[in-house]
């Protein structure tokens, strides 16, 4: 492939893409100047990795793996300066939700959802209902929650990446998720233009 | 109560066990005895999305769900926020947000065309 093609095939990059690429950044280190060079890292190795990339998966999934790669990398360098801290909400235990036994108060369990899966993944409120619930987490909590289940990383990396332990990432991403279930429920899947639409 | 684990009302219960009759008021009272209580459960089923449940844990498990449709439903809906999140980065553009400027594009692309000679 000549230079000239691969920079026909970057600045093509860049218009579909780079809007995409850049967003998640964003929602990942939510300062700009961090999320754009992300975005820049992340197609500098495309180039490099042209000649790697079957046409296996889409041109996108290929890039925002890589960029998964990038911000992963940025936390690793991060990883020690931050602290341990959002106990409050690490103790949140929603035990309103439970009897005194422990079982679930009935009035206060889990609703039935009715996702309509593959259709609910297209639609933008539902994404912004997903990014706003997100961003109610604490940030170390989000961090963990989205390094997991967004970013796909093994939970023993993130402990490493991270330097928190097992138990510390148990409790982090089960609150995370009991918060999130929350969330999505009240604000997309209870509401009448939400899942049960 | 050490004798009444769980007494649910059967009333508006969509569990499969919900003592409605006396056979199934000693199974859920068995099943609530030697299975973990819900409270603990979510946690188990929050861990199981990252690591493998073990063989004994299943079955108590779905023993468990036999008298807790709400635990059930709690699984298929950590199971369906695991499946979507991941699809979110590759949608991130559809959230409406700050937008990557112009300027910034244009950047880009001066770097990469820098890049390929």
């Amino acid at each position: 492939m000549s230079a000239s093609d691969i920079e026909a095939a970057a600045a093509r990059w860049v218009d579909d893409h780079g809007e995409c690429l850049y967003r998640y950044a964003l929602v990942r280190v939510h300062k700009p100047e961090v999320a754009e060079d992300l975005v820049q890292e992340t197609f500098l190795a495309g180039v490099r990795g042209y000649e790697k990339f079957g046409a296996r998966s889409s041109e996108r999934s290929w890039l925002v793996g890589i960029l998964k790669n990038k911000i992963v990398d940025h936390f690793r360098k991060l990883g020690r300066e931050t602290s341990f801290t959002d106990m409050q909400f690490l103790s949140n235990e929603y035990s309103e939700k439970f009897v005194s036994v422990g079982f679930w108060d009935h009035e206060k369990g889990p609703h039935e959802w009715r996702p309509g899966a593959d259709e609910v993944i297209h639609r933008t409120e539902f994404w912004q209902v997903m990014r706003d619930c997100l961003t109610k987490l604490p940030q170390k909590v989000r961090d963990v929650f989205t390094m997991r289940e967004m970013d796909d990383v093994p939970s023993k990396e993130i402990c490493a990446i991270l330097s928190i332990t097992d138990s510390n990432l148990w409790v982090m991403l089960h609150r995370a998720r009991m918060a999130l279930r929350e969330c999505l429920e009240m604000n997309w899947f209870d509401k009448p233009a939400g899942g049960r639409a | 109560m050490p004798d009444e684990p769980y007494n649910p009302s059967p009333v508006g219960n969509p569990s499969v066990l919900a003592r409605r009759n006396w056979w199934q008021t000693m199974l859920v009272k068995f099943i609530g005895k030697h299975t973990p209580k819900c409270r603990e459960m979510v946690r188990i089923l929050s861990r199981s999305m990252d690591e493998p449940m073990p063989l004994t844990m299943r079955i108590k498990k779905r023993l468990h769900f036999l008298i807790c449709c709400w635990c059930q439903r709690y699984e298929e809906q950590l199971r369906y926020i695991h499946e979507t999140a991941r699809q979110f980065p590759e949608q991130a553009d559809e959230v409406p947000g700050p937008p990557l400027s112009e300027e910034a594009k244009e950047r880009m692309k001066q770097k990469l065309a820098e890049q390929a000679l």
